[in-house]
């Protein structure tokens, strides 16, 4: 495999860079190249978010160019949105559709697009599959919402022609969370499966 | 996923690891056999002196968070004079900081090795400004080395440590976001035995009033050594293992590519599927080697240079060429932005064109496409943190002046108070600078206390500045603005700790990575300094916050305010850590009127505005119980949920 792309997109504070990162790892041990890339600081800080993954053998910078990015895995509905042109044509999103609403929205300043308005422009301008589902619920269900990123990196694990193995993945994650929190996000990852799952075979 | 911290000191020579560039960086002075370490965080430099600050005790090496770059220059300046190899980092505006030392001492050199690492950000996703450190280092005659990845990172740290005491000269590493925030796969090499048994190295240094005194007539001396340095230097460029030529050797058209753009062209060529051209593949941009220019131009006809920002390479290209008489068409500038990051599209977009070719997406379309998106989207942009304790202190200030005052900040996470609602950020420059900024105001419409003529109409001044950069360049304008008597409130927003960068410890934190500095309370240097008025307040408290601006606003002359409470980020960090809960507020709808107060005026991000209910509501997940939000409203909405409801 020459070159896979993905873009991580959500809100700063969600764990965007932890999904990165576990990815990045799950690739290295796979024993491809890999070249993850992020932002820090004061775009971290409840602002809007975009990581890239990439691994493979031809794999050179860090960011994914626009209009590359095999998947989308995406923490917040509106983020997705923003990084739409990430997209390659035909090319996957899976999306946390939990909505997190920005101040200046609450301020009457800006309003908020519905889901059915999000997905239309994944489903129809961008050609892209849609693998939406409120990542959230599911992770209160396994115990905590900070396991939501679990949640959606298991839901990843299942699009079509995924080039991980998703027990790889799952094995990262054992040993990248806390101890005491390894059987609650062992819980999310095969809820996160099993969403997907779903959502595919529709 | 093995901890950073273990990984960066594995003894595994050949073990394959996922490190973030600056890490690998860390790794590579490591590896280098580095003895002292000196920076003032700076985003997005930061990570590598987090990372020495983790490992340093273990590997014997003097390290410190100093408090700016400049002090840190010459701490690790003065490591090498004594003989030791030793490192500073900072980003693109603390070289600025450190500009005064760094362009006098060059021309003394050093002894051990010096690294001085600089990680510029184009596209200023964390800055006040875009430059280009290249500059700056054919500015002072100094090489400098960019890596394309993580692993060469760690490689070039190494060569440049020698490249330095070769030449007994400073080296540049210089990074941009995209390879100090990048992370890849890095191959780890040895370990010294020093660092490896954490053993601490110790130099002499030795007396030599004609090298280490800056005076006139050695400077004299100095400046032309250095040019005879730095075309040495150049010479030896030529063998440099990170410049090479690759692709086709009989291709009539080459492509020039420093640093990490080599990455992008790399990239860019694969997606065109062009084969039939020639890439100089430049680890050092600054001095370009001419023996390397002169195999590279054999032959060819038309020369690309794919170069981020500014055309330092293209420049010194093309005055080769022209020196040289060569006829080969040299495009650079006219063909790559001068301004913001490189990109694949950039590159795929400038190689095309230059060969006459289409590129591989049609980018035109997709931006037309995207377009359509855009009106969709509500901004997004960082905001203070739920229970930030400087929303509260701009929101007091606010309140206490009217929203009259001008408002001089300064850089830290609090430079988002210039968002709505708070709006408490009339300026920002740079570190420090606040304070001036705010006697210079004051001064410019008030006159000074010291003057006998005064404006009629005052103008109420109030500054904000963060603890980490009140030691770092506000103690000077601090003392400036006592001496000459200007009117200004300054508002020290103390959180204790260095959030913006990733939570360092600066003076006022008192504790240093090793745990034992003494901490220098805000309050008792502004006493000492002559300050007309001093107090400490709770920013928590938002009436006793508002209560203590306004009594320092009656006072005449410099007062300061030292707003105290831990960066809420590091406070629930190491709650969550520790298991600990917090309380969270909700919204009690028989009391809520939909006023709106605590969106508009307060801001919270935890707080939204339900539509239907014509409420407002607290996301529970986001609140970290300051209770900010029960102070604000005037009507009690805002109540702690009870134990078991959470």
């Amino acid at each position: 495999m020459k070159e896979y792309n993905i873009v991580i997109t959500g809100v700063g504070g969600q764990g965007v860079l932890t999904a990165a990162n576990i990815l990045g790892w799950a690739a290295l041990h796979a024993g491809y190249k890999v070249r993850l890339g992020e932002v820090h600081g004061m775009s971290q800080r409840f602002g809007s978010v975009i990581s890239y993954v990439r691994f493979g053998e031809d794999v050179y910078g860090s960011m994914v160019p626009e209009g590359k990015a095999d998947v989308m895995l995406s923490f917040e509905p509106v983020e997705a949105l923003r990084y739409v042109n990430y997209l390659k044509e035909g090319g996957m999103i899976v999306v946390n559709t939990k909505p997190i609403v920005p101040v200046q929205v609450s301020m009457g300043m800006a309003s908020y697009p519905s889901l059915k308005e999000i997905r239309k422009v994944f489903e129809k301008d961008f050609k892209a599959k849609w693998i939406g589902f409120n990542a959230e619920e599911l992770a209160e269900q396994a115990g905590h919402v900070v396991t939501t990123n679990t949640v959606l990196i298991g839901a990843l694990t299942q699009i079509p022609e995924f080039p991980l193995d998703a027990e790889h993945v799952r094995e990262v994650i054992k040993i990248s969370v806390p101890p005491k929190a390894v059987d609650m996000n062992m819980k999310a990852f095969d809820l996160g499966i099993k969403a997907a799952k779903e959502i595919l075979e529709l | 996923m093995a901890k950073v911290s273990d990984i960066v000191l594995w003894d595994k020579p050949g073990e394959r690891v996922l490190l973030l560039g600056n890490q690998a960086i860390a790794r590579g002075a490591l590896e280098a056999n580095i003895a002292v370490y000196a920076a003032y965080p700076g985003t997005p430099s930061s990570e590598l002196t987090d990372t020495m600050a983790i490992v340093s005790k273990k590997a014997g090496v003097y390290m410190e968070y100093s408090t700016n770059e400049k002090v840190a220059f010459e701490t690790a300046l003065s490591a090498a004079w004594s003989g030791l190899r030793a490192m500073t980092a900072m980003k693109h505006v603390g070289l600025n900081v450190a500009a005064d030392t760094f362009m006098s001492a060059v021309g003394m050199g050093v002894e051990g090795g010096f690294v001085i690492m600089v990680a510029d950000d184009p596209s200023m996703w964390s800055s006040q400004n875009e430059q280009d450190t290249r500059v700056y280092a054919k500015f002072a005659n100094v090489p400098v080395l960019e890596p394309i990845s993580p692993h060469e990172a760690k490689e070039m740290t190494k060569y440049a440590f020698e490249l330095s005491e070769k030449f007994k000269h400073f080296v540049i590493l210089r990074t941009t976001t995209r390879t100090s925030h990048a992370r890849g796969d890095v191959v780890l090499g040895e370990l010294p035995e020093e660092i490896k048994q954490g053993k601490k190295k110790f130099g002499k240094f030795k007396k030599d009033s004609s090298r280490f005194v800056d005076v006139p007539s050695n400077a004299r001396r100095f400046h032309p050594q250095i040019l005879e340095k730095i075309e040495k230097i150049r010479e030896e460029l030529n063998n440099c293992p990170f410049n090479w030529i690759e692709g086709k050797e009989d291709a009539k058209v080459g492509i020039i590519a420093p640093g990490l753009s080599y990455a992008y062209v790399k990239e860019a060529l694969a997606w065109l599927g062009i084969e039939d051209v020639k890439i100089l593949k430049l680890g050092t941009p600054f001095p370009v080697p001419y023996g390397l220019l002169e195999k590279f131009f054999d032959g060819l006809e038309r020369v690309l240079i794919v170069e981020e920002l500014e055309p330092v390479v293209e420049e010194q290209v093309k005055t080769w060429a022209f020196d040289k008489k060569l006829n080969i068409e040299i495009k650079g500038k006219e063909l790559v932005p001068r301004i913001y990051e490189m990109t694949t599209r950039r590159a795929v977009t400038a190689i095309a064109k230059f060969l006459g070719l289409k590129t591989p997406i049609n980018f035109e379309e997709l931006d037309k496409k995207y377009e359509k998106v855009k009106p969709l989207l509500p901004p997004r942009p960082p905001s203070l943190c739920p229970a930030c304790p400087h929303r509260n202190s701009f929101y007091a200030i606010k309140k206490a002046t009217g929203g009259k005052a001008v408002y001089p900040s300064d850089i830290g996470c609090y430079t988002l108070g210039l968002l709505p609602p708070l709006k408490t950020v009339d300026t920002t420059v740079a570190m420090g600078a606040s304070i001036g900024i705010a006697h210079g105001l004051s001064i410019a419409q008030n006159g000074s206390l010291s003057e006998e003529q005064q404006s009629p109409e005052k103008q109420v001044v109030v500054a904000t500045i963060g603890d980490s950069t009140f030691y770092h360049t506000g103690l000077p304008a601090l003392a400036n603005a006592i001496y000459n008597r200007s009117n200004v409130l300054i508002v020290v927003l103390d959180n204790l700790v260095t959030a913006m960068t990733g939570d360092q410890p600066n003076p006022s934190t008192g504790q240093t990575p090793h745990g034992m500095g003494k901490r220098i309370p805000i309050e008792d240097v502004a006493k000492a300094m002559g300050a007309d008025f001093v107090a400490v307040v709770d920013p928590y408290d938002i009436k006793a916050t508002y209560e203590t601006v306004k009594k320092a606003l009656e006072v005449e002359g410099v007062s300061v305010i030292v707003s105290r409470q831990v960066c809420a980020l590091h406070r629930i960090g190491q709650m969550r850590r520790r298991g600990e809960k917090w309380p969270i507020y909700y919204v009690n709808e028989d009391k809520c009127t939909g006023c709106r107060i605590c969106i508009n005026a307060y801001g919270c991000p935890a707080i939204y505005w339900d539509e239907e209910k014509r409420q407002a509501r607290v996301e529970p997940t986001m609140c970290w119980g300051c209770g900010g939000c029960a102070q604000v409203c005037p009507f009690g909405a805002f109540e702690p949920m009870k134990e078991g409801e959470q």
